[in-house]
């Protein structure tokens, strides 16, 4: 297996044929959509490195519930851009479905982001010119395929419970609702993998409660996988897995992960 | 499923760019507004100025400048064209009227018995140079004299009268006068030509059929150029046997001239849209840097940086096209004013003047593009987490 070529032609057929994708990827890397291996990233800022992650390793499969906890300027976020593709790490290899990311051109790994990954982020930044229909439509909007968009749309703002906002602007809506809606923007392109930065950061705890039930039939219903940065602690107990990040390593998994919470 | 919606879908970049601009509509219109005033000012300088000119070519046309003069030169033998000579020129100009005239001057006995001198054309037929408005020119109009529309007007002459005219003519013993009379037959028809006040007599009445002038009358100027230059070639190759007179380089000034002054004046309406292109490049710098946020979580969700530089792009261009749409309307009004005043029909637009008009809409939103380039590589070439820390 010569490198250079298998990986821009393995590319290829997940492209157009989208339904096979995850079982063929499945069979040669056993359902983890998403590896990282002794993952280091440094950032450089003048003549000082930052060594933000130390070399840690993961795996992400399908529906897992991954909560990454730790303090402020431990390297959650940097993590979860290096697992979105919207970076790449410095040292160790992160590879999507077997294929190694630091392979991709910046225009593989938006095309992979695309497909792949869904994004919710703590302030929603939702489009406020847009509807929340327009703002879930909006990563599918250059396809050119408005009726099928809109469909999916619909179906996806009546899944998170919007079904009656749709033609609501951004501030229209409270802080939940929001959320519910950049929840369903994050689906819109069916990924396999949802990334959450503090989702519930801006929220109260029973709006809170309402998101991380909806993320629990997503998983269930459509087998996103999710990986949620966050601060509070009962999003955390929610988790099948914790990741405790201190420093830029991995200190432990499991009942510590409270501990995040006051760490920040 | 609407069908707006439907059509909405395939021009998403479009949608997207005209949500943007009218988001800061104080901001877009502003900048609109400055490639409007761009559009105005080429368009407006540009096809006024082509009206004037048109107007001016119009009248020094009017005036002869589509004709030739052709007088004996220097080196002819007789002061005189015969008829043989006619029939060169004539052979040489081609499909061209040809009008000999032999120019002279009279002295008209008015009324009251006074004398004034008055210019006399000799000529074959009046209705060679003009219409006729009164009367009518008989076959052989001898002891006839047709007089211009000027003529008739300030001495109040009728069809009719006769006129009596004093010819002196040089002879060895001194000058003889001779009077004559003749009756009015025609009037002609008023006429912007030069040279074509006085009176008309027969070519008879110069006793010999000789003429000193023959004029060539073109249908263009470009072809007046053609004929003075074939009758140069021919007779004037080694001697001046012909004088050749014609307006056609003084059309050639005017033509320089004016549109010389008419590219300087769009130049400078064309800094009007340089300052323009800097409004529009300030207008997009301020929306990128409003929506970096934005645009992260677009190249976030999958938006390659081609589909960033597109869409600031189409806005771009969509702002710029906005101001030269209403900018167009107001040139193009402006230009009909200058039709209306300079030729007589708001609609006469001429050839030149519709190339301003589209050159400037061309331009405004060539400009636009232009100035939308850097905002929008600056965009798309932001990281996103950059975008989206903090
Ligand atoms: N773009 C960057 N340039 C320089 N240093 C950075 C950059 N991003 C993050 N860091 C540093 O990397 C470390 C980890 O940051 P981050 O991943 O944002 O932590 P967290 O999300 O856990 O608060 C911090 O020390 C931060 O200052
Ligand atoms: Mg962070």
């Amino acid at each position: 297996m010569t490198r250079d070529t298998s990986d821009s032609e393995g590319a290829e057929p997940t492209e157009t044929d989208r339904e096979d994708q995850p079982s063929d990827a499945a069979s040669a890397t056993t359902g983890v959509i998403l590896r990282g291996e002794d993952v280091t990233k440094e950032y450089q800022t003048g003549t000082q490195t930052v060594r933000a992650l130390k070399g840690i390793d993961f795996g992400i499969a399908p529906s897992d519930f991954v909560a990454i906890v730790g303090p402020s300027g431990s390297g959650k976020s940097t993590l979860l851009n290096l697992l979105g593709l919207l970076d790449v790490p410095t040292d160790g290899a992160v590879s999507l479905r077997g294929q190694d990311v630091s392979t991709f051109s910046d225009a593989d790994r938006t095309r992979n982001r695309k497909r792949a990954i869904g994004f919710v982020f703590q302030s929603f930044y939702l489009i406020p010119t847009l509807t929340a229909l327009e703002n879930v439509e909006m990563p599918r909007m250059l396809d050119k395929t408005p009726v099928k968009t809109r469909e999916r749309a619909k179906t996806l703002l009546q899944r998170v419970g919007l079904g009656d906002r749709l033609d609501h602007y951004p501030d229209e809506l409270s802080g939940g609702q929001k959320q519910r809606v950049a929840i369903a923007r994050s689906l819109i392109n069916d990924p396999a993998l949802l990334l959450a930065d503090e989702p519930t950061g801006n929220l109260d705890r029973d709006t809170g409660d309402e998101i991380l039930a909806l993320f629990d039939e997503l998983r269930a219903e459509e087998d996103v996988a999710i990986v949620t940065v966050t601060h509070d602690a009962y999003v955390a107990e929610e988790a099948d897995r914790v990741v405790n990040l201190v420093d830029g390593v991995i200190e432990d998994t499991g009942e510590t992960a409270a501990d995040g919470g006051h760490g920040a | 499923m609407s069908l707006r919606h439907r059509i909405a879908g395939r021009f998403p970049r479009l949608v997207i760019a005209r949500r943007n601009i009218s988001r800061a509509k104080v901001r877009s219109i502003l900048a609109a507004a400055s490639i409007l005033i761009g559009v105005v000012a080429i368009g407006a300088i540009g096809a006024g100025g082509a009206a004037f000119k048109q107007s001016q070519l119009q009248s020094i046309q009017a005036q002869g400048a589509t004709s030739v003069y052709v007088s004996p030169g220097t080196d002819m033998e007789a002061s005189h064209f015969d008829r043989e000579d006619v029939k060169a020129i004539d052979e040489t100009v081609g499909a061209a009227t040809i009008v000999a005239t032999e120019p002279g001057s009279m002295e008209l006995i008015t009324s009251d018995g006074t004398r004034e001198g008055v210019s006399v054309t000799y000529i074959d037929d009046p209705r060679q140079l003009h219409e006729v408005e009164r009367g009518g020119i008989p076959d052989n109009w001898r002891q006839s004299v047709v007089v211009s529309h000027e003529f008739a007007a300030d001495r109040g002459v009728e069809l009719g009268e006769r006129l009596k005219l004093v010819s002196e003519t040089e002879t060895e013993t001194g000058t003889v006068e001779t009077e004559h009379t003749y009756r009015v037959v025609a009037v002609l028809a008023e006429s912007q030509s030069f040279g074509g006040g006085g009176l008309f007599l027969p070519i008879e009445e110069t006793g010999e059929r000789q003429y000193s002038r023959v004029e060539v009358m073109t249908e263009s100027t470009d072809r007046a150029e053609a004929v003075a230059e074939a009758l140069r070639d021919r007779f004037n190759d080694r001697k001046d046997r012909l004088l050749v007179f014609e307006l056609t380089s003084l059309v050639r000034l005017l033509k320089t001239l004016v549109n010389g002054i008419n590219a300087f004046l769009a130049g400078l309406g064309s800094i009007s849209l340089l300052v323009a292109g800097v409004s529009i490049a300030n207008t997009m710098l301020m929306a990128v840097i409003k929506r970096r946020e934005e645009i992260g979580v677009l190249r976030a969700v999958g938006y390659g940086k081609a589909d960033i530089v597109r869409i600031l792009l189409v806005e771009a261009v969509l702002l710029g096209a906005l101001g030269s749409a209403v900018g167009l309307a107001i040139a193009v009004a402006v230009a009909m004013v200058a039709n209306a005043l300079f030729l007589g029909d708001p609609f006469a637009f001429t050839q030149s003047a519709l190339l301003y008009l589209a050159g400037a809409v061309a331009f405004g939103i060539l400009t636009s593009l232009l100035a939308g380039a850097y905002p929008a590589w600056r965009a798309a070439n932001e990281r996103p987490i950059d975008a989206l820390r903090g």
